[in-house]
């Protein structure tokens, strides 16, 4: 379900704080899932009608490691 | 050829050739005396940080630590941010193939802490970071006693800094980290640092060569400097070639010069390849090597980046499969450990890529797969350069790949990599 108007967030991982803990693929897996050493594979671009889910993702990270960028 | 033999590499000696500006009058020796006989007629440098940067322009010089960031775009980026700027000279050359920066420093320190020191003043700097390499303790030695030589004369104060013994250490995120005390590696940065580098303040970070380039501009003028080289890239480059191990060369030659004859000029011969631009670069088979000139745009028609201008040739007999497979082991050690998809990753990508050069597998799909995985995935591009040198690898030596997946190789000499290869 990806909506028409282009994107004005993005998602973007700050790499060396990221542990690979998971929660924001079990929040968003529209968006993000896990490679094979549980690290987030991350579709950037993040659709308008997911933008509250992307923000929940972000608040859940433990580690801070998720983020949104306004474009 | 005239030149000097000097320690330049992490655990070789390297030949330094005589060269037309950076490396000119090698015989004249390092220190400051001589040095500044020979610049004495230097012209006046310009008042303002916006003619530096019209200067640099006209040059179009770019940094030589392989990015190729234009360095008048840093001066002017500087210059319009918010605090007072900082100068960052890097020579701190992680990648063990190269020795060019290193070897500047040793023979030419004056060159390169003259250019800092003009661009410092450019743009109102009160503070220059000089980074050396922490594994090549001969360059340190030399540095020390080059700003030793000149602290009473300069009108910005320099520090000298060492980074730690490992590959990305001069990553210039890395080089950063150093300078704020932190421990020297590759962190995410959102912003340029030349708007908010070290401390907030906009720090101009360029390789050692650039900031000897800025000073030959200040000291020939724009018309002098633009007589070598090509109309599109005028001036000259330095080269480290090192063809296993007999002979790692450092030399400068003007934009445009054929590179096969440099290679044979430095003992080694790219009769079975060449990876262009060191560790992190680009393999191109023997046939594209013949024709092809120092220069930035003919090597990316090549579909290579000339980098820090790193040259490893293969010689006839030696198998790039199994080089390739030694390299990407060093580089996945030489992870920082820091984020996941290389921590993990490049390890399990080293193991892939052995396996497929000690024939024990039938497919590369493994290696490609990891390398799907890890690249763009990290703080800094050390996973993305250590997959261009193996994506190149799988395109200019389809051939010699399919080899090894069936089990052989087509060199001639099968034998383990040389001792003091590359």
């Amino acid at each position: 379900m990806v909506s028409a108007k282009p994107a004005r967030q993005q998602l973007a991982v700050d790499w060396q704080s990221c542990d690979g803990h998971g929660l924001c693929a079990e929040i968003l897996p529209e968006l993000i899932h896990l490679d094979e050493w549980h690290f987030p594979v991350v579709e950037r671009a993040v659709p308008r009608n997911l933008e509250r889910l992307a923000r929940a993702a972000v608040v859940a990270c433990p580690k801070l490691a998720l983020k949104i960028n306004k474009t | 050829m005239s030149g000097v033999r000097i320690a330049a590499g992490q655990d070789a000696q390297v030949w330094v050739h005589d060269g037309p500006r950076l490396l000119a009058d090698l015989d004249h020796g390092p220190g400051l005396a001589v040095h500044r006989r020979r610049s004495a007629e230097r012209r006046p440098w310009p008042a303002s940080g916006a003619q530096l940067a019209e200067l640099l322009e006209a040059i179009d010089l770019r940094g030589r630590g392989g990015a190729a960031f234009p360095l008048s775009r840093k001066v002017r980026t500087a210059l319009k941010s918010r605090g007072r700027p900082i100068v960052v000279v890097n020579a701190a050359e992680g990648e063990p193939a190269s020795s060019k920066d290193s070897a500047l420093m040793m023979v030419k320190p004056h060159l390169v802490l003259d250019g800092a020191q003009l661009v410092a003043l450019g743009i109102g700097s009160d503070t220059i970071h000089v980074v050396v390499p922490g594994e090549r303790p001969a360059v340190q030695k030399a540095v020390r006693a080059a700003l030793a030589e000149r602290a009473d004369a300069d009108r910005v104060p320099m520090t000298l800094h060492v980074a730690e013994c490992r590959f990305v250490a001069g990553e210039s995120s890395a080089v950063l980290e150093l300078l704020a005390g932190r421990p020297n590696l590759p962190v995410t940065t959102s912003r340029p640092s030349a708007i908010s580098g070290l401390g907030g303040r906009p720090t101009v970070l360029s390789n050692a060569e650039t900031y000897a380039q800025a000073a030959v501009l200040a000291r020939d003028g724009v018309d002098t400097y633009c007589s070598l080289g090509t109309h599109a890239e005028p001036g000259t480059r330095l080269l480290t070639i090192d063809g296993d191990g007999e002979r790692p060369t450092v030399l400068e030659v003007p934009h445009g010069t054929r590179l096969a004859p440099l290679l044979a000029a430095a003992d080694a011969d790219a009769d079975s390849g060449l990876l262009l631009g060191g560790y992190h670069g680009t393999w191109l088979p023997p046939e594209a090597v013949v024709d092809l000139t120092v220069s930035a745009t003919a090597m990316l028609d090549a579909g290579a980046a000339i980098g820090a201008g790193v040259m490893l040739p293969l010689r006839a007999g030696t198998c790039p499969v199994r080089r390739t497979a030694v390299v990407v082991g060093y580089l996945a050690g030489e992870s920082a450990n820091r984020c996941g998809p290389c921590k993990f990753g490049l390890p399990a990508l080293a193991h892939a890529l052995r396996d497929l050069a000690i024939g024990a597998v039938r497919s590369s799909e493994r290696v490609v797969q990891l390398m799907d995985a890890v690249e763009r995935r990290g703080a800094c591009h050390h996973p993305d350069g250590t997959t261009r040198s193996i994506r190149s690898l799988l395109r200019a030596f389809p051939l010699e790949v399919d080899a090894h997946l069936s089990g052989s190789c087509l060199a001639a000499a099968t034998v383990a990599v040389p001792a003091g290869a590359w």
